[in-house]
């Protein structure tokens, strides 16, 4: 595969394949908010500088600005959309983000709780400096970092009992 | 950005191949690549990823020191068991760089491709001048905005720091670079700006970088990686040291020291100098602080880079003198 | 979908929210969890440029390169011959537009209105816009457009030599006393300048929009702040009316003061949308957003403080000046604090503003106060080292018991609350008062101390309130939540006046198809909607139960009772007599689909054309001193830094801060703002500031990783303690300002702790490594 013009990729996001029709350059991030509606991945930046976008590759926390859509083929993605269980019940992240307060306007609160539940699979969450640490690529500009460690202790110390 | 086309390479010859055609790029992790791409930076014809290789990324530790596979991922190797007992430094470097997400994403292969933050070399739209990526068009940072330059190994040519963290403490273990049949040490491995800015690396067209090693010593067993910044996390260094010691057996008398700087030089510095005059001298506070000023022989400064001379020998300083606490 | 807590523990409610003891969280005054939150952490809430449409395109902008000049040529062909291209819009071949009423409903002179420049004012302007297919289309065949300019010789920023004294502001002058002459003669003189760079308001969603069209009405979805007043640009730009153009913003990733107006961005957007006959989507990248539109200008003030050997204060006089753009006009009130905090018998402050080559600054939280406080309360703390007096004793010696401007009482002032309750919660009397005096290993420890306000800005509000046949109830605002949490209060509000669970009120905001509302900002909008919607629901909750009582149909037809209760959704007799059906059972018996009441808080006079100026101009705003009242907020920060003596770094370790808001309307959200606002501040303090290249006029760190805002990891746990007591004077349901309250004051007292850890001053914001290394 070497076009430049629109090429189709498939995609396996929070375990169904969407398939879409896009350019090489197309970002991850683009791919998931303009061509499949999965606008919950926020774009802040798109330089990797602000954390907005953080998806789950495999598991792991990514930036999807930084990401090419083709490069993500045939791995899997989790978005905001997937955390919640199918029923809808909030993961245990989310939920401790309500409890906490821990998010104002919204807009980085996706990208703070998929990096916060990768946080915690980590096994970087074992103390409040340890999460500011780990959770410092994902800014917030309302404010909320204080609110942000405690759900993420919440959650943390939930995942554990 | 402009189109490109993207390949997946299969294999490391299949990556050696289409790196070597005109205008091919390698994608690793893409956190440089994408981005200056999308800064008008990069502009390549194709894009060669070579992610999806199996093989490239394991860590093997053994007696004669650490082998990293050049895909192994920023955030594997800082917490690696065998990194964060046999080169704290390494390990403590790479946590320090960048944020979570990024170092999941970042190789190390291409953590050694990571380019300059200038500001000007970053924004060619605005400033088209740029060494490094117009040769011979001159420089916009001289007599401009210089708070993150460098102040040790720039040239007329061009004042860009040299970013990254791991090459740091790389560069003072004498770490070496795998390019194939070829290894270079990671000193060699970055040039200086010199004339000719817009060369980074000793690597040539088609090369792949498969893997960098690091000598196992005493030293890189008793390291640590100092970085200084005005924001707590997620910034580039104001300045850094990684500093390496080993004690004669009362403890106190250095029988090796190895130092290097980041954020303050156009390449990973390896201060040499401080390294002499601490040798064979028993750690005490007022002889590391003088012998640590050795670091920024012949500094230039650029006015709003000033601060960088006066800061990075007191973070070697500390350094040192945190690996004496720890004796 | 709400999330309910049910009640709080009588130990949680603190003053100013709960003086009765317990409150319902779904009460006024209750700690309700954000009802937004589920649709805010799933994903699934949609923010403006997010809408998918039919036949959707992509707009880029191109901005100058230079900072004065004029665009000599623009080449765009490359581009035009770019793949997905569907236009390319240029001063040359724009459709002419309107200038537009301003904000404060200055009569718009009758002059074409641009948004694409061809004399360049600053580097960074928008010359030129791509629409294309794709974003990638655009992205590329912006970088294509080639223009070519006459460049002229750019005043620069505030120090530059061409820039001079600038324009007196007259209306910022405040005079009383003989200032200058009692400065002179006072026992004790401490003058000095105090300076803070370009800030921006950055927030997390870069600004921009979808416009549509349709035939002469525009849909526009935009992140704002104002949801009237911004439809009022859009309709007069492309002279259609008012009610023509929709305007959508359920959701707003953040403002700051940011998302107020419409910009230039919007109306290319906008018109492009209408050459093509398709949706424009136009998204600001980062990167531009710091000069799409304005950030808090640069800033000088000069403080002079005349006191006795006891550190009383005999003047004040104060010189301030900020940096405005070459054809626009913004002031940065810098007397707003130094005039009100303490009292003295003469004072003096004056402005001027500068003309240098950058785009006209604007609104970044607490605009005016922000500043003003770095300038008067560092002053006043190094006042206190001067005379040797502890440097909160020095504030409580100084305290105004009046407005000391307005010469009129305070409404409420809880300012010796807050002092108190912050420096025995903090541990202020452990403090050790020498510079240089506290450290642990190699960081010197400071402690410091300042006091911010706000003033109360108050408006007027409307607001619909449906008791729906299901028996809920709905409420409908233009009003917005940028995370201030509006819906959750507004829900608390209706849910309580009605007497239904706050999960049984559906909120629907951010829509100009609504009850109108003024504009977010300058912490007035809690106030104004509470006290709108309270009405509203009043006048709602009349009706349902004039209907229970009188419609034959009632099953309390029989009672004659005078009146009924409602709580908890059901309808009873006060006394207990008689029966109980739930709202859904009334309605349904007496056969009808909904109750509706329109409340304003309108005087009742008001005309069609007072209502359309209030909800779309601030020309109807009520000053803060009007009456018999001088109404502000307070609050008193405490914090701890440590400094390493080696490499200048500074981390704040400890932060308490005692607030005046008033009554809180949902102390939760409300803490939350304030910690916001404290938070923004630590990285006012420290890290932020847009350098400028003096060459060429322009940011060089216009993007996230060098305009530095502070991380999780900068922040330490912050506590905040309500002061408040309910101002009746302020608002309908008694709470003041929120929003802007918390970062007013934290900077300075940063910069105290800073000196009180090593000695050094710094009077030039940020507090970066190099000034005290």
């Amino acid at each position: 595969m070497t076009s430049k013009t629109p090429t189709p990729i498939q995609l396996q996001i929070n375990g169904h394949r969407h398939e879409l029709e896009a350019e090489p350059r197309v970002t991850l991030l683009d791919a998931l908010r303009d061509h499949l509606g999965l606008t919950g991945t926020k774009k802040g930046c798109d330089q990797g500088q602000c954390g907005a976008c953080t998806v789950h590759i495999d598991g792991q926390r990514v930036l999807a600005c930084l990401t090419l859509a083709a490069q993500a083929e045939g791995r899997a993605i989790t978005t905001i959309e997937g955390l919640a269980g199918e029923d809808g019940a909030l993961h245990a992240v989310q939920a401790a983000f309500l409890e906490q307060d821990a998010f104002q306007c919204g807009y980085c609160t996706p990208g703070q709780i998929m990096s916060a539940v990768a946080c915690i699979r980590e096994g970087h969450a074992g103390s409040d400096e340890e999460i500011r640490e780990y959770m410092a690529g994902n800014l917030c500009r309302c404010g909320a970092y204080p609110h942000i460690v405690a759900a993420v202790r919440q959650a943390a110390v939930e995942a554990t009992s | 950005m402009r189109d490109f086309s993207y390949l997946r390479a299969g294999s490391v010859d299949a990556a050696r191949e289409a790196a070597a055609l005109p205008g091919a790029m390698l994608l690793a992790g893409g956190t440089t690549l994408v981005d200056l791409a999308k800064c008008g930076v990069a502009e390549p014809e194709t894009v060669v990823d070579i992610t999806h290789l199996t093989g490239l990324d394991t860590i093997v530790i053994d007696d004669r020191g650490a082998t990293i596979g050049a895909l192994a991922r920023m955030s594997t190797v800082a917490d690696h068991a065998g990194i964060k007992s046999g080169f704290p430094a390494v390990s403590e470097a790479l946590w320090q760089a960048a944020s979570a997400q990024l170092r999941n994403m970042a190789t190390i292969g291409g953590n050694l491709m990571q380019r300059t933050r200038c500001p000007y070399f970053r924004d060619p739209s605005n400033f088209p001048v740029c060494n490094k990526r117009s040769p011979g068009s001159g420089c916009s940072a001289i007599g401009g905005v210089t708070r993150s330059h460098a102040v040790l190994g720039t040239s007329e040519a061009c004042i860009a720091t040299y970013p990254g963290d791991l090459a740091v403490a790389l560069v003072a273990f004498d770490a070496k670079v795998h390019l194939g049949d070829r290894q270079a040490a990671v000193d060699d491995f970055f040039l200086l700006p010199g004339a000719t800015p817009e060369r980074e690396h000793a690597i040539q067209p088609g090369e792949v970088i498969t893997a960098i090693s690091i000598p196992g010593t005493p030293a890189a067993r008793r390291s640590t990686y100092l970085k200084v910044r005005d924001r707590q996390s997620y910034e580039f260094a104001a300045a850094s040291a990684a500093v390496g010691v080993e004690f004669e057996a009362d403890g106190r008398t250095i029988r090796d020291l190895r130092v290097a700087l980041g954020g303050v030089a156009t390449k990973p510095w390896r201060a040499r100098a401080v390294e002499e005059a601490l040798k064979g001298k028993v750690l005490e506070p007022e002889v590391v602080r003088q012998a640590s000023l050795l670091a920024v022989e012949g500094a230039v400064d650029h006015g709003a880079n000033h601060y960088k001379i006066q800061l990075a020998p007191r973070v070697v300083a500390r350094a040192i003198l945190k690996m004496g606490e720890t004796a | 979908m709400t999330v309910h807590e049910f009640r709080t523990r009588p130990g949680d409610a603190k003053r100013g929210d709960a003086s009765d003891g317990a409150v319902l969280a779904d009460q006024v005054g209750g700690r309700l969890s954000r009802v937004d939150g589920p649709a805010k952490i799933t994903g699934a809430a949609k923010y403006a440029v997010e809408q998918r449409l039919e036949g959707l395109t992509h707009a880029v902008l191109v901005e100058s390169t230079i900072a004065a000049g004029r665009v000599r040529s623009i080449d765009t062909a490359a581009a035009e011959a770019s793949a997905g291209v569907l236009l390319v819009l240029t001063p040359d071949n724009i459709l002419p537009l309107r200038t537009a009423t301003d904000w404060l409903g200055t009569p718009p002179p009758d002059v074409a209105y641009c948004p694409l420049a061809r004399d360049i004012t600053f580097s960074g302007q928008h010359v030129a816009a791509v629409v294309a297919e794709s974003f990638e289309q655009a992205v590329a065949a912006a970088a294509l457009v080639k223009i070519a300019y006459d460049e002229a010789l750019a005043i620069v920023d505030l120090s530059d030599p061409k820039a001079g004294d600038g324009i007196p502001v007259d209306a910022m002058t405040k005079e009383w006393g003989e200032a200058e002459t009692a400065f002179a003669s006072a026992p004790v003189r401490i003058c000095n300048a105090y300076n803070t760079p370009r800030e921006y308001q950055a927030p997390m969603e870069p600004h921009g929009l979808i416009a549509k069209w349709q035939g002469d009405q525009l849909t526009v979805w935009e992140p704002s702040q104002w949801v009237d007043g911004m439809a009022r640009t859009y309709a007069e730009w492309f002279g259609v009316p008012f009610e023509n153009v929709r305007l959508v913003s359920p959701y707003i990733g953040g403002g700051f003061g940011s998302k107020a107006f419409a910009y230039g961005y919007g109306a290319v957007a906008a018109v492009a949308a209408k050459m093509l006959g398709r949706p424009v989507k136009l998204a600001v990248t980062r990167p531009q957003t710091f000069t799409a539109y304005g950030g808090r200008a640069a800033t000088r003030q000069t403080v002079a403080l005349g006191a006795d050997r006891d550190g009383k204060i005999q003047s004040i006089v104060h010189r301030g000046v900020n940096e405005t753009s070459v054809d626009g006009m913004w002031v940065e009130p810098l007397g707003s604090v130094t005039s009100v905090m303490y009292a003295t018998p003469n004072f003096s402050s004056r402005q001027n503003v500068v003309r240098v080559n950058t785009v006209v600054p604007g609104a970044l939280r607490a605009p005016g106060e922000n500043p003003s406080a770095f300038g008067i309360e560092s002053a006043i703390d190094e006042l206190a080292y001067e005379v040797g007096i502890d440097p909160l004793e020095i504030r409580l010696r100084n305290y105004a018991e009046q407005d000391p401007h307005a010469k009129k009482p305070w409404s409420t002032r809880q300012l010796r609350e807050a002092f108190a309750a912050g420096a025995e919660a903090f541990g202020w009397s452990k403090r050790s008062p020498e510079p240089r005096s506290m450290r642990d290993g190699n960081q010197l420890i400071g402690w410091g101390v300042a006091a911010g306000t706000y003033p109360v800005r108050r408006a007027y509000g409307e607001a619909v309130v449906r008791i729906l046949a299901g028996g809920s109830v709905e409420v409908e605002s233009s009003s917005i939540d940028m995370g201030q949490g509006t819906y959750t209060i507004l829900a608390q509000t209706a849910a309580e006046v009605v007497g239904v669970p706050a999960e049984n009120v559906v909120i629907k905001l951010g829509d100009s198809r609504y009850a109108r509302a003024g504009v977010t900002g300058g912490s007035r909008l809690a106030g104004v909607m509470t006290g709108a919607v309270h009405k509203a629901a009043s006048a709602a909750l009349d009706q349902l139960i004039g209907l229970a009582i009188s419609d034959p149909a009632s099953p309390f037809h029989a009672l004659q009772a005078n009146t009924l209760v409602v709580a908890d959704g059901r309808i009873a007799s006060p006394r207990g007599n008689g029966p109980e059906v739930s709202i859904a059972e009334l309605l349904r018996s007496v056969g009808r689909e909904h109750i509706e009441a329109k409340g304003d808080t309108m005087p009742a006079n008001s005309t069609v054309e007072d209502r359309y100026k209030n909800y779309t101009t601030i020309a109807m705003a009520l000053p803060h001193t009007e009456g018999d009242y001088s109404r502000y907020s307070w609050c008193a920060h405490f914090i701890e830094v440590r400094v390493d003596e080696d490499f200048g770094t500074v981390r704040v370790s400890r932060v308490v801060s005692a607030l005046d808001s008033g009554r809180l309307y949902n102390p939760k959200l409300a803490e939350s703002q304030w910690k916001g606002g404290i938070i923004m501040g630590i990285g006012q303090a420290l890290l932020e500031e847009g350098i400028v290249d003096r060459r060429y006029g322009r940011i060089v760190n216009n993007n996230l990783a060098d305009y530095l805002i502070a991380t999780n990891a900068d922040i330490p746990d912050i506590e905040v303690i309500s002061v408040g007591i309910p101002d009746p004077h302020s608002s309908v349901l008694g709470g003041k300002g929120v929003g802007e309250l918390g970062i007013v004051g934290v900077a300075p007292a940063i910069a105290n702790a800073v000196f009180h850890a090593t000695g050094k001053r710094v009077r030039d914001l940020p507090i970066t490594l190099e000034k005290l290394i």
